[in-house]
């Protein structure tokens, strides 16, 4: 039993359910022949790799289904050693660069290398090019993107280069412009509420309209999340009833009771506790700037409209230096520590002109 | 120089010649039966010149050695250390708890019919008298010291092995020519074992019991603790007498000896006392002593040093009393016109040309500011605090109030900044700590919140961390950044502490207890749990946010039999985040006064600093909890318990005590 995920991806071009004329101007790109480096953006959870997965298929038949996962190791011009996993079928390879960190830009241009070295084998029956499908460009260093563009170049005649991100606004101009640029947006609630409402009567379930769509709304519409929580409310309660409580992952319910710690109560000791917060959701692998970004919804939903924009403002001033900085706790606990000063500020000269 | 000495020191002629005398006299004269085997000439040498411990040694020698070394070279010139050695208990410039300490273990493992060797560790900062406890001890409770030292070259060994020969002429020892330092330890080892079952078969003496003593480690167990450890159990197993190891503290981590043992502490049930350095006050009395018995000998022929002259030195030493007296002793000999000038000399330039070695003592209580810039000439030894002490300055930031009129105010829209003047330096406090300014502010970090107690105080504080941190990190600038950002953190903690910008605002501090940063522990696990999620859910083909923030949770809530055990593993532990345990999950790793900061590592590597949390001795310090913190490595308490009543003049000295108190007793 695998997850609904990915039982019910869909496996070709033709068999998308929503974005039905992009993937027809995809079908159409490959029956062309040739075929462009491609550089497939769009939110989390929107369908991109799905998307990338059927062209391949439409590109090279059933072959791109067999994948195995190969653990290449790479050594650095300064002989460090780094061990990168990659996917790989007789057609394609993919790779998160990012796996590498500082050194992304070693492994880009091996892997491209080996791969765009050897050619195919059967050139005739196949295509002539091999791809390399790159996920999480975004998070490349400038050096490792600056390197990608000369090898792009270079072996344009064996390998195509499918980049796949979350936001163009990190990928340098150059990259840019070599690529053709797919941008696959966020389904929208109908649409998802009808892939829900699909993959329940696959799988024999009956979901309540209702349900479909407080699923669709509270997973943001982001599908891969529908469906997971989908599936979860099938493993809490069934039959579904329309309004039924849609499981929470533990994370968020985690961070939501921070902030509502930190919202009851402004006091060195509580932001100690906060703190202690902090570090699990940090050991529980929720990356900083997760944690801030979910501080900032849940804080901002609780304060009062003055406040939302000088939150708003801070929330910012701190995410840069998290960003910019090497110890993420600092700025957390800076921006949890200034809310709540301006908070308690706040809530005393309410108080006070409440009572004169 | 060499030869002169190795020809023997019966010819007194010269002043280093008779700094090593008294051991010769020992050894060739024949006049004690003690079998400790005096230093040998180019051992005794080498061992001057460094200021080991040797020095101490001849504490061992009953009254014979000092008084027939006195009869034969009435000269002044011997050291004072070894004239002036302790004799008894109460001559001990230690603290009195500890001596019971080390008496009580001794006695208990003195007892014959206990099987097995047991060892004792003793640490403390040079000087404060650990070996010369030992050696008291042995004086009073009846028993002989058997001392390894490290030979020089393995020859050496033979004849500095003279115990064995005036027992045993045809020593096999010769044997052991080629062997290594280390095979020469066990040697020493399984025969000062050996040796001691032979005598109680034969003859009856009246000392019969001993103790092994090691002070110096062959240069090898630094690279391979393991060989030592090896040894040690071998010796738990079929040792005959106590082992009393001897181990200075050092700041400097890297050759840090303690280290040594770290591992093996809890399996061979080592117990571990630890000293404290000398309090000024027990200095104060031992210095007083010295200089009333010389004064009275030498009938005036040296000058003797005031009151004054014997608190600077007091306070120069750091609590180390060998120096002290050495000092002394060379402050009294020069003749006064010298002397004046030398200090004089000094006095003038200490404020400017030698800031380091300026405010040297660990004092920066009520005395007056220019008491601090005297510094001695003489025996000076650099300042030094421990993080946990650094750590306190900081935190506790003293103040003390501007007097009369020469207060600089503030204009009235910045009223709320007026603070009064820091008794501290935080610049000088990092230095002193001995470790990078980014560990020092994750200690700041770690310890802030409980020293403040309104909300804007602790945004303030916050944000000057966070701007410290953002200093530092552009990598290329970082090395010269490191200063910026710990003063920006350090001064503005202080300056953002409200509640304590009065110097009479501060006598609420109370005492708190520091904990050691979990940063680097939670950013490695982080890290960690990151990978392994990534390399188990390899197969989804997600990016690592969406694979962390919502397949693996909700992998946690579904039922899903596919995974193999590594999955169902994490997925257990990282999917859920228990609703219950708020707070207090993480174990608070207390600080110790004594604790040497274990991540003073190069800073720049982010990947060694993770190694660092690794060391075994974090996590297993891990371990002890708060509760554990009065144990023995925490006698402050006592210190000041110890401590005879202060004279008047003391009274400042003992002044600074009480500032440790402070944040040190509960």
């Amino acid at each position: 039993m695998s997850l609904w995920v990915d039982k019910y991806r869909p496996t070709s071009l033709a068999k998308l359910d929503y974005h039905k004329e992009q993937a027809n101007q995809l079908k159409n790109l490959v029956q062309c022949g040739d075929f462009p480096h491609l550089l497939v953006y769009g939110p989390s959870g929107a369908g991109k790799k799905t998307r990338i997965m059927c062209l391949l298929r439409e590109l090279y038949g059933a072959g791109v289904e067999k994948l195995r996962i190969e653990h290449q190791s790479i050594t650095t011009p300064s002989k460090k050693k780094l061990e990168i996993n990659t996917i790989a079928s007789n057609y394609h390879l993919e790779v998160n660069p990012s796996d590498a960190g500082n050194s992304d830009r070693v492994v880009i241009q091996e892997l491209i290398k080996t791969v765009a070295q050897s050619q195919q084998i059967q050139s005739s029956a196949q295509r002539e090019f091999k791809v390399v499908l790159l996920t999480e460009v975004d998070r490349l260093t400038k050096d490792a993107q600056h390197a990608l563009r000369r090898t792009m170049e270079k072996y344009m005649a064996t390998c195509r280069l499918i980049l796949c991100c979350n936001s163009t606004s990190k990928v340098i101009a150059p990259i840019r412009s070599r690529c053709l640029a797919v941008r696959v947006p966020l389904p929208s609630v109908e649409e998802v509420c009808s892939v829900l409402s699909g993959v329940c009567r696959k799988e024999g379930l009956l979901l309540p309209p209702e349900l479909a769509k407080q699923i669709a709304e509270k997973s943001g519409r982001n599908l891969r999340k529908a469906l997971l929580m989908c599936e979860a409310c099938r493993v809490q309660q069934y039959p579904f009833s329309p309004d039924q409580d849609i499981p929470e992952t533990d994370w968020e319910v985690y961070l939501r009771e921070t902030a509502n710690a930190i919202v009851s109560q402004q006091s060195p000791q509580r932001l100690l506790e906060v703190r202690a917060r902090l570090y699990e959701l940090l050991t529980h692998c929720i990356s900083p700037e997760v944690i801030m970004k979910g501080l900032v919804t849940e804080l901002l939903s609780n304060c009062d409209g003055h406040l939302k924009a000088e939150v708003a403002q801070m929330a910012a001033y701190y995410e840069h230096r998290l960003q910019l900085g090497n110890k993420a706790i600092y700025h957390l606990e800076a921006f949890v520590a200034k809310f709540m000063a301006i908070y308690k500020k706040f809530m005393e000269d309410g108080l006070g002109n409440f009572m004169f | 120089m060499m030869s002169k000495l190795s020809l023997g020191g019966k010819q007194s002629s010269g002043k280093i010649n008779n700094w090593v005398e008294p051991s010769f006299g020992e050894l060739l004269g024949g006049v004690s039966r003690s079998l400790k085997k005096g230093p040998l000439s180019g051992e005794s040498k080498t061992a001057e010149k460094k200021s080991r411990k040797r020095k101490v040694d001849p504490y061992v020698s009953d009254n014979q050695i000092t008084v027939s070394s006195e009869a034969n070279n009435p000269d002044q010139d011997e050291p004072w250390v070894d004239i002036h050695a302790p004799q008894s208990q109460a001559e001990l410039a230690v603290h009195k708890k500890k001596v019971e300490e080390v008496e009580s273990w001794l006695r208990v493992h003195l007892d014959k019919s206990k099987k097995g060797g047991a060892i004792l560790l003793l640490t403390g900062p040079s000087g404060c008298g650990k070996t010369a406890t030992v050696q008291v001890l042995a004086k009073e409770l009846g028993f002989q010291v058997q001392e390894w030292s490290n030979p020089s070259t393995t020859s050496q060994y033979k004849t500095e092995d003279l115990f064995t020969q005036s027992f045993d002429p045809d020593s096999r020892f010769n044997r052991f020519h080629g062997s290594s330092q280390t095979g020469l330890f066990q040697e020493f080892l399984l025969r000062a074992n050996k040796y001691s079952r032979l005598r109680m078969s034969g003859e009856t003496w009246t000392e019969d019991r001993k103790i092994i003593l090691i002070e110096e480690f062959p240069n090898q167990f630094y690279r391979q603790p393991g060989c030592l450890h090896d040894i040690l159990r071998q010796f738990i197993k079929c040792g005959r007498c106590p082992l009393v190891l001897i181990v200075s503290d050092s700041l400097s981590g890297d050759k840090n000896s303690r280290l040594l043992f770290k591992d093996v502490l809890q399996e061979l049930g080592i117990h571990n006392i630890s000293f404290n350095p000398v309090a000024p006050t027990s200095m104060m009395k031992v210095l007083s002593r010295i200089v009333t018995i010389e004064a009275v000998k030498s009938s005036g022929r040296i000058s003797v040093p005031d009151k004054a002259a014997l608190d600077l030195l007091c306070s120069g030493s750091s609590g180390d009393i060998r120096s002290a007296i050495n000092s002394l002793q060379f402050s009294s000999f020069t003749d006064n016109s010298l002397e004046r000038r030398l200090w004089a000399s000094k006095k003038g330039k200490s404020s400017s040309a030698k800031p380091a070695v300026k405010a040297k003592g660990r004092s920066k209580s009520s005395k007056s500011k220019d008491m601090q810039d005297e510094s001695p000439a003489i025996g000076g030894k650099d300042a030094s605090l421990f993080l946990f002490r650094a750590l306190g300055k900081i935190l506790y930031c003293k103040r003390e109030s501007y007097e009369g009129t020469q207060a600089p105010k503030l204009p009235p829209h910045l009223t709320d900044h007026q603070r009064d003047r820091l008794l501290v330096d935080p610049e000088l406090v990092i230095e002193r700590s001995h470790m990078s300014g980014e560990f020092f502010n994750l200690y700041l970090h770690q310890n802030y919140p409980d020293f403040f107690s309104d909300v804007e105080d602790i945004a303030q504080a916050s944000e000057y961390l966070s701007d410290a941190d953002f200093l530092t990190a552009e990598w290329s600038s970082r090395s010269t950044m490191l200063e910026y950002g710990s003063s920006v953190a350090t001064r503005g903690l202080m300056h953002s502490n409200s509640s304590r910008a009065q110097a009479n605002s501060q006598s609420t501090a109370g005492f708190k207890p520091l904990h050691k940063p979990h940063w680097l522990h939670i950013n490695k696990t982080y890290r960690e749990n990151y990978q392994t999620a990534q390399s188990l859910f390899l197969s989804f083909c997600l990016t690592p946010v969406s694979l962390l923030t919502e397949m693996v949770p909700y992998l946690a809530k579904l039922t899903n039999p596919m995974r193999n055990q590594a999955q169902i593993a994490f997925i257990q532990n990282f999917g859920h985040l228990s609703q219950k345990r708020v707070t207090g999950r993480l174990r608070l790793e207390a600080l110790g006064d004594k604790d040497p900061g274990i991540l003073d590592a190069d800073s720049e590597n982010e990947d060694s600093c993770a190694a660092q949390s690794l060391d075994p001795g974090t996590t297993q310090a891990n371990a002890t909890t708060e509760s554990n913190l009065p144990n023995s490595q925490d006698p402050s308490g006592e210190l000041s318990a110890s401590q005879p009543q202060p004279t008047s003049t003391e009274a400042l000295l003992d002044e600074e005590d009480l500032l440790i108190e402070e944040y040190d007793s509960d």
